[in-house]
């Protein structure tokens, strides 16, 4: 399981630079989760208001 | 002391290759389930082409009462990207991960953009038409978020169409690729029939909330289904990853113009937008001229739609078979704009003493004619394409594709809304005429197309053999 590859990231097996990369799809798909859900909710207070 | 620790870390490695998204294991045969799984991503394509295009199309006019302008300029807007279906899949197949990962990562992001548009969309299009308080809100608020919405699905499908393609065509082998181009339009046939009949009973009883029900449950299948589509289609490979890091940048405008030294490549692609453009202004005409110059019922025009869609199927089915026993691409999309000659010809009679009959038999023709084409035209483009090409190849045929399809569906609605407004005194038109003189100009581009094929389709065996002799380096084109 656990390797004696120094690139190697504990536990899963990738390296540095694959578990970057999977982390940057995860960071990418937040950004543009949070920017759509801001950009929703800007939507339904411009035609429902809430809190007013 | 007890080890948890080991004994967790052998749990998590037995269940790791079953579980992680990525497929651990590549085999080299690929089953049909997976192949169905992966076209599962069609059917997200047909859904959001069904909502666009049929829809939402009615729903702003009737329900939101929006200007029909404002809706054909919103709905217009996906086509905007249609172009750079080519970069895109160009960038998959240069895309540089370290995971070894060429699709994948484009299949994902545009699931993102198609999630997101769909998202928003709804209370974009409450706002444009304002619902509630935003009655006072200012106007470009609604222009411009309707407008980014429809941007985004558009995007969004673009990237999963081209690069879900190229993925599929990655997985089998070359013998075996117009038998997956031929499922994959199935699926994408069938994704849209479904999502019509779905979407038509769940905006029966229409309300603000139910269209946001329905919206954002379209978004949230999408990311579903493409999820599963993606599960473990693509294996995490370290060789391809290093190679990836090693091999040089290349840029876009040279890659397109070694595509384009193949030859008669781009005579594929102006056939290709030729014919597109023939056959896609069709489907916007055929069921108002029933209604209107034949007298058929809305549900009567409902089935023209059904039978089109079967003329399709056939014609995908045929040419599947013919290509996949060895037939040339060339001869295969002569006869489809062969087919769709008369077929024009049939409807444009049915208005002077042929009738329904003429009509449908010309309908099923025009589907036919359209399947064959729109199969044989994509097979001779990924032909043209080494393997590591595919997908700037395929992105090739979908910029024209997709640009010729919605160009001509605008047009076609344009040319007759011009000669319908014309004063009727002054020229004293009967109801079909607008209709027949945009289905003499669909039957002229057909026409061109076939004339541009022709001399190509008669050297079948000549094309094949300056094929086997060709490098890998410069494939021509087989067809046309």
């Amino acid at each position: 399981m656990l390797t004696d590859d120094e690139d190697k990231v504990w536990p899963t097996g990738l390296t540095l630079k694959e578990a970057e990369e999977v982390h940057s799809y995860l960071i990418d798909g937040t950004r543009v989760f949070g920017a759509i859900s801001l950009l929703a909710h800007f939507l339904v207070a411009a035609s429902t208001p809430w809190l007013g | 002391m007890f080890d948890y620790r080991r004994i967790v870390l052998t749990k998590l490695a037995s269940i790791g290759p079953r579980y992680l998204p990525f497929a651990d294991v590549a085999s080299k045969d690929v089953p049909l389930s997976r192949l169905l799984r992966l076209a599962l991503f069609q059917v997200t394509v047909g859904m959001a082409l069904v909502l666009l295009v049929g829809t939402l199309n009615r729903v702003m006019i009737v329900e939101l009462s929006v200007p029909a302008s404002l809706v054909g300029t919103m709905l217009a807007l996906p086509i905007v990207f249609a172009p750079f279906r080519a970069l895109i899949g160009f960038k998959s197949d240069t895309n540089k991960s370290a995971l070894g990962l060429r699709r994948l990562p484009y299949i994902w992001k545009g699931t993102l953009y198609q999630f997101g548009g769909f998202a928003i969309m709804p209370f974009a299009l409450l706002v444009l038409s304002g619902y509630g308080e935003a009655y006072d809100a200012p106007r470009w608020i609604g222009y411009s978020s309707a407008g980014l919405s429809f941007l985004l699905v558009g995007a969004g499908v673009h990237m999963v169409q081209t690069v879900g393609l190229a993925l599929a065509t990655d997985l089998v082998d070359e013998a075996d690729q117009p038998k997956v181009v031929g499922l994959m339009y199935v699926m994408l046939l069938f994704g849209m029939v479904l999502s019509a009949i779905v979407y038509g009973m769940l905006l029966e009883n229409y309300s603000p909330g139910r269209l946001i029900q329905v919206i954002q449950g379209s978004a949230v299948v999408t990311v579903a289904l493409n999820f599963i589509a993606m599960w473990k289609q693509e294996a995490r490979d370290r060789v391809r990853a290093q190679a990836m890091a090693a091999a040089e940048n290349i840029a876009f405008r040279a890659a397109w113009a070694q595509l384009m030294q193949n030859a008669g490549m781009i005579r594929l692609l102006i056939v290709i937008a030729l014919g597109t453009f023939g056959f896609g202004m069709a489907d916007v005409l055929l069921e108002p001229y029933g209604g209107e110059a034949l007298g058929l019922s809305v549900a009567n025009t409902t089935k023209l739609t059904a039978l089109l869609a079967g003329g399709t199927l056939i014609g995908f089915g045929i040419a599947s078979r013919v290509l996949g026993n060895g037939g040339a691409p060339s001869a295969t999309s002569l006869s489809g704009a062969l087919i769709g000659i008369p077929g024009f010809a049939a409807i444009i009679f049915s208005a002077y003493g042929g009738g329904t009959p003429a009509f449908l038999a010309g309908t099923l023709m025009i589907g036919l004619g359209a399947g064959l084409f729109g199969h044989a035209t994509l097979t001779a483009t990924m032909r043209a394409a080494p393997k590591d090409k595919i997908g700037l190849a395929l992105g090739a045929w979908g910029s024209v594709q997709a640009t010729a399809a919605g160009v001509g569906m605008a047009l076609a609605g344009w040319v007759r809304d011009v000669i319908a407004a014309l004063p009727s005194d002054a020229n004293g038109f009967a109801i079909e005429t607008p209709y027949n003189i945009a289905f003499s100009m669909e039957m002229g581009f057909l026409v061109l197309a076939v004339i541009l094929i022709f001399p190509l389709a008669g050297r079948g065996d000549l094309t094949k053999a300056t094929r086997a002799a060709a490098s890998s380096q410069s494939n021509p084109v087989e067809a046309p």
